[in-house]
């Protein structure tokens, strides 16, 4: 399949930066023991948020899109979830 | 109504959403004292939806929708493309009615929270809820942090992450194929690009569902609606269904880039080209409603509305949510008033909350559609559908010299996509009965 020219896929770090936010000093959320918390969230994130190194599962709170996702998907013991408070985090303008 | 103190409400509701203002905006309206707490800052910055809005249902609340609401485009045409590959089959229904709206439901929350503020509701922002005290059984208030405000009836919209509603024990964990992830971008193609591309006359607009490769074998679609100068271009992902695919390797490329697949795919990106991307967001809806409603509706000095409550309607290829937000924040409204006049918020008082839903348009949809989204998951409807209309139009006309007959195509066709007749006649029926 052919992509229009000059039309390219925008990467998902460039993508979020088109998103508003106000990011919390404080993580919303956790993961507190990575077995309750899938590695398939890597792909299926929608920020992508989690990545791996290794064999570590990693997450970076600050691109939340606060979509409930991780949280379906994980342990309740697994991860750690909550909105970000005091009005912090996405600020969606247009959705 | 019941005497006053400053940390004392008649009814605290929990989100400004379409829900919960509704809910807020028709008991401000009867003169109780209300207050709406919301997470975000301001109504609608926590708001992501598809894109379209039935009307009706909402004029039932303010009848001043058409006059003074956000609406961006009232919707005359409907696109239905089935994809495979770089085929496209589309059908296009232009409608002689105008029945749903296009609009951003930031803006749309945010004039119906204002419609709760204005007739006398207190909206407080930028305070998460992190409990509903419930004390001998019934419902006494909420908590934030150290502060706690006391009512006499909390209503509960606090959306598709039932957070409160779990920890009270109302509704159980939620799994993976009861819900559905929903992504989408905003693109600033201009207003008279869109109306040129589109066909589309002044304040008129498109909803168009895409179904077949752009999911990557994902139950679910793709869709864009027209707003006044934007599309919102987006995916829904049948959760449960994408964490298989992804345990055994069959999805190759994560969510985000299978919608950026959709923005860059060679056909589609004819209408909106190289246009500003302004805005990327996900939101989790539902599949199923009547498999997502907890247990009870209610409960002493509660009511549960809107997502919270399952009250959405998704067809697969429509989702009505909005609409079914505002008219069960009309009927908990109705239900705390003659409760609030009789002997107060009971267990039998608001249970009429519940009866009401059941007696709705929303709870016959629901039970009538019900199990849509188990046949829809089907690859049979997502993939080899798709696959084989394509299959058979490429056979009719894309041949040099010689057509097979209609016959002949549709049997090649109904082989190559690996179709099977009978069971496709059986499924077909099974939709057709439930759709």
């Amino acid at each position: 399949m052919s992509e229009e020219k000059g039309l390219k896929p925008i990467k998902i770090e460039d993508l979020l930066q088109r998103t508003v936010y106000d990011v919390d000093e404080d993580p919303h959320i956790e993961i507190i023991d990575e077995r309750g918390v899938p590695k398939e969230l890597t792909m299926l994130c929608p920020c992508s948020c989690y990545t791996t190194v290794g064999e570590k599962l990693l997450y970076s709170y600050e691109g939340c899109l606060e979509c409930g996702l991780c949280r379906v998907l994980s342990e309740p013991w697994g991860l750690r979830w909550e909105y970000p408070k005091s009005g912090r985090g996405v600020q969606y303008r247009f959705t | 109504m019941s005497s006053q103190t400053p940390t004392k409400f008649d009814v605290v509701v929990v989100g400004a959403g379409p829900a919960g203002a509704s809910a807020a905006y028709l008991l401000a309206k009867a003169g109780y004292k209300v207050l709406v707490v919301e997470r975000g800052r301001g109504a609608g910055t926590k708001e992501l939806f598809g894109g379209k809005i039935y009307a009706e249902p909402l004029r039932t609340v303010w009848p001043e929708l058409d006059k003074e609401a956000p609406i961006h485009r009232w919707v005359t045409r409907e696109r239905i493309s089935f994809v495979k590959g770089e085929r496209v089959t589309t059908v296009e229904f232009k409608l002689g009615r105008k029945v749903a709206f296009t609009t951003y439901l930031t803006e749309m929350a945010k004039w119906m929270a204002n419609k709760a503020v204005e007739s006398g509701a207190i909206l407080v922002d930028e305070v998460r809820v992190d409990e509903i005290i419930v004390e001998n059984g019934k419902v006494k208030g909420i908590r934030s942090g150290p502060d706690t405000i006391e009512a006499d009836v909390v209503v509960d919209a606090e959306g598709v992450n039932r957070i409160l509603l779990e920890k009270l024990g109302l509704a159980e964990k939620i799994k993976p194929d009861q819900v559905a992830l929903g992504v989408k971008e905003v693109i600033n193609v201009g207003k008279k690009a869109l109306n040129e591309r589109l066909l589309l006359d002044e304040g008129e607009g498109m909803a168009w569902f895409m179904v077949g490769d752009v999911t990557a074998g994902i139950p679910g679609g793709g869709f864009m609606y027209t707003m006044k100068d934007t599309i919102a271009l987006g995916l829904v992902l049948h959760i449960g269904k994408a964490y298989e695919a992804a345990k055994t390797g069959e999805l190759k490329q994560t969510v985000p880039m299978l919608l950026e697949k959709l923005r860059t795919h060679p056909f589609f990106s004819k209408i909106w080209g190289d246009a500003d991307v302004l805005e990327y967001g996900a939101h989790m809806t539902i599949e199923g409603g009547l498999r997502y409603m907890p247990k009870k509706l209610y409960m002493p000095g509660l009511v549960v509305v809107g997502d919270a409550a399952g009250l959405l309607l998704n067809t697969g290829y429509t989702i009505r949510g909005v609409d079914y937000a505002v008219y069960s924040g009309k009927l908990a409204a109705e239900t705390i008033i003659e409760a609030l006049e009789s002997d107060g918020p009971t267990e039998e008082n608001l249970r009429k909350y519940e009866e009401k839903v059941r007696a709705s348009f929303m709870f016959r949809e629901l039970v009538k559609h019900r199990g849509i989204e188990k046949v829809m998951e089907d690859p049979m409807f997502f993939t080899k559908l798709p696959a084989m209309l394509n299959i058979l139009l490429a056979k009719l006309y894309e041949q040099d010299y010689e057509e097979p007959t209609v016959l002949e195509a549709l049997l090649d066709s109904v082989k190559e996509s690996d179709v099977s007749l009978s069971k496709f006649m059986l499924k077909l029926f099974s939709v057709v009965s439930k759709l």
